[in-house]
């Protein structure tokens, strides 16, 4: 995928990384948290960043893990923390592929084709959810200020970089014609 | 122009506006193109006089003059292409014997296929109604550019045309012209239309209907017929009948006047189908809204999609204005197919169920329906639509004829 | 557009989540006579005004909810989890 090069805002295809799923009980929460080295799991619309892992909250009782590709032993570590019969993990790593906008404008962008508030007052680094741009299914993360992460299903990966580079071209159109 | 051309066109009165009588033979509750038909020809083919239709609004404020009046009879079920046809042969000759220029315009509906497994079913569809006697035929992507040249044909689309049946026999009219013209012909064969009555309640003395409870007093009634499309599950629960309905918004639109670009009705699985009004509006149904309503509005991303599968067929659309849009209430049933006939309660029958594609039936929905109310008994010809079915298992699936929603 | 609150995500666009009709209707045992089979296959309450109906979190939480929405002005009073009764539900 081609990066768009701007001053107003990036949109680059980012590394390949393993992804394992899970969803755990109330009861072995904690022992999910521990083997993944942070205090507790993210509570609704947040995820954690910690040592090169992100733990996004998708749902009531599951979560996703995102390591550094390769990194494969995550879930059977997580597997044996969480107990057999305390909830279910499963490696997705093909399942989605990731995009990172980044930039001033990135919120304007995402404002073209993503209805979720992103507002800082409703939204803001540490926020994800899990919502549509234009029509296609994504999991998305404000990883800074201006940086947010997309995670789409590859078979729809070429249709939301298509409506997030118009986006970028419509915001950098704009910024031009500031000057 | 005439300074009184309008008036000369659009006489002021072609009905009466009577207050209602202590009672009447039949009262018909529901003032739409099916209530009125029905009462048209309870007075023409059986003689009934004493007639009435109730209705809360004025004749025609629901789903009559919301629909994109297509007009065809190419469903699947043997029972459907009966009805149906029996509908369509009633059109070809309603506009003498209504005396009224309904614009009825038989200029092809043209449905199109868009994979392999559409083109199956299309020709199942196809085999299925020349079987039944009503007219269909098989065009390829090429015979579909040469009969509808706007239809962008081309192989790259994400859903490409690989071919469509055509229903030449099918086409529209024009449904407010079909209102006036139903109104006139009942009220001269002697029936009263009373406007601004709405129905609030049932008379039932031992399992029996005796009378309707109305805003405009009571109303004595030896029979009784429910065609309230969209708000008869309303209706029928006021005299204690279970419908398998679900009342539910459909959308439709109409651009800005045009130059005469589109030659014939196009449909298609991708929730848009569309004709060009004899104005010159082009006519655009849409999906349907799945939740429960009476709103008579949808939600806004039904009308997106509609535009852009519209704009994906059509590529020339992409210049036209958009105008109006509004909704409907639909009484959708769980087979797709209408209910007509006898209710629990003696002498109060029931005609609903049309949902997304009634107004085509109008001519044929009331001639059986009359006859079922005269004769206590169902036609032939809707016997099969009954509301037992739902209980008995013969449903009559028309999901997938129907192909879109009209 | 409806603007629907997922109990677990918070608000959302309509276009996030399906339909799934009236809620609360209870599984009748398999032995029940035609009439209350046909009745629970095919009928259901249409009411015009308050109607708890289910919808789910398609392309969010992926979750079954209820909500009591107005059939007439659309408006959303409540947002609720299925093992809760719409009465109970704040
Ligand atoms: C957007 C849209 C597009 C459509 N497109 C097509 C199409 O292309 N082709 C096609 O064949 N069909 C189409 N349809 C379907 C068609 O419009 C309906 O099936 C048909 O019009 C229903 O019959 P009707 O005209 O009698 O209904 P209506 O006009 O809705 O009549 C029902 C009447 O009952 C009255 N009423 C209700 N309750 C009471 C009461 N308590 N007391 C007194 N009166 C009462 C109402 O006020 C109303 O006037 C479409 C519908 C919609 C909404
Ligand atoms: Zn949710």
């Amino acid at each position: 995928m081609a990066d768009s090069e701007g001053m107003a805002v990036r949109l680059q295809s980012l590394p390949q990384a393993t992804q394992v799923g899970f969803r755990v009980t109330l009861a072995s929460q904690m022992s999910a948290a521990n083997a993944l080295g942070i205090p507790a799991l993210p509570g609704v619309n947040r995820f954690i960043g910690a040592g090169g892992l992100l733990v996004l909250w998708l749902g009531p009782d599951e979560w996703l893990l995102i390591a550094p590709d390769g990194m494969v032993e995550w879930e059977s570590r997580l597997r044996n923390a969480i107990g057999a019969d305390q909830g279910a993990v499963v490696d997705v790593s093909a399942n989605r592929v990731g995009f990172e906008l980044s930039g001033p404008a990135a919120r304007d962008v995402l404002a073209s084709c993503c209805a979720l508030d992103l507002h800082p007052r409703a939204f803001g680094p540490g926020g994800c959810g899990q919502t549509l741009i234009a029509k296609a299914q994504v999991i998305l993360a404000q990883t800074d200020l201006e940086t947010y992460r997309i995670l789409v299903r590859p078979s729809f990966a070429n249709y939301v970089a298509a409506w997030l580079e118009d986006g970028v071209a419509g915001v950098q159109g704009h910024a031009k014609a500031d000057l | 122009m005439h300074p009184n051309e309008h008036a000369l066109h659009n006489p002021e009165f072609l009905w009466r506006n009577p207050d209602p009588k202590p009672s009447y033979d039949v009262v018909i509750v529901g003032g739409g193109l099916h209530g009125l038909s029905t009462a048209y020809h309870l007075a023409r083919n059986h003689g009934i006089k004493r007639v009435a239709v109730v209705e809360r609004g004025w004749l025609g404020n629901g789903n009559a003059v919301r629909n994109t009046t297509i007009i065809r009879s190419n469903y699947l079920r043997d029972e459907s292409a009966a009805l149906y046809e029996h509908c369509l042969k009633l059109w070809e000759v309603w506009t003498e014997e209504l005396d009224y220029e309904i614009l009825f315009s038989q200029r092809g509906v043209l449905t199109l296929n868009h994979n392999l497994h559409e083109v199956r079913e299309g020709h199942r569809g196809m085999y299925s109604n020349q079987l039944n006697g009503v007219d269909s035929e098989w065009l390829d992507a090429q015979a579909v550019k040469e009969f509808c040249p706007i239809v962008n044909t081309s192989a790259d689309l994400r859903y490409p045309v690989a071919g469509g049946t055509l229903q030449r026999r099918g086409g529209i009219a024009r449904h407010d012209a079909v209102v006036f013209a139903l109104a006139r012909a009942a009220d001269r064969l002697g029936v009263d239309l009373i406007q601004g009555c709405e129905v609030t309640g049932f008379d039932i003395q031992r399992g029996r209907v005796t009378g309707l409870v109305t805003t405009k007093g009571r109303i004595g009634a030896g029979k009784v017929g429910l065609v309230g499309a969209g708000r008869t599950p309303l209706l029928a629960r006021m005299a204690g009948i279970e419908v398998p309905l679900q009342s539910a918004p459909l959308q439709a639109l109409v651009s800005d006047i045009v130059e005469p670009m589109l030659p014939c009705v196009v449909s298609n699985a991708l929730h848009v189908y569309v004709s060009q009004a004899h104005k010159g509006e082009l006519v655009m149904g849409a999906g349907r809204d799945p939740y429960t309503s009476y709103a008579q509005r949808g939600s806004f991303h039904i009308l997106e999609d509609q535009m852009a599968a519209a704009l994906q067929v059509f590529p020339i659309f992409g210049r036209v204005h958009l105008l109006r849009t509004w909704a409907g209430i639909v009484d959708v049933t769980p087979d797709a197919s209408p209910i007509v006939g006898i209710t629990p309660v003696e002498e109060l029958y029931l005609n609903c169920g049309w949902g997304t594609g009634g107004f085509k039936a109008t001519p044929g929905s009331g001639w059986v329906f009359a006859h079922t109310i005269a004769h206590g008994a169902p036609h032939a010809l809707n016997a099969a639509f009954s509301l037992d079915r739902f209980e008995t298992g013969a449903l009559i699936d028309e999901h997938g004829a129907s192909v879109a929603v009209h | 557009m409806l603007l629907i609150r997922c109990p677990w995500c918070g608000e959302r666009e309509e276009t996030e989540f399906r339909y799934g009709g009236q809620a609360h209707i209870a599984t009748p045992r398999s032995d029940v006579d035609d009439a209350s089979w046909a009745r629970f296959l095919f009928h259901r309450d249409n009411p015009a005004g308050p109607f708890a109906e289910r919808w789910v979190h398609i392309h969010g939480c992926r979750r079954w909810f209820h909500i009591v929405r107005d059939t007439l002005t659309h408006d959303i009073t409540r947002s609720y989890l299925p093992s809760e009764s719409p009465e109970d539900a704040g």
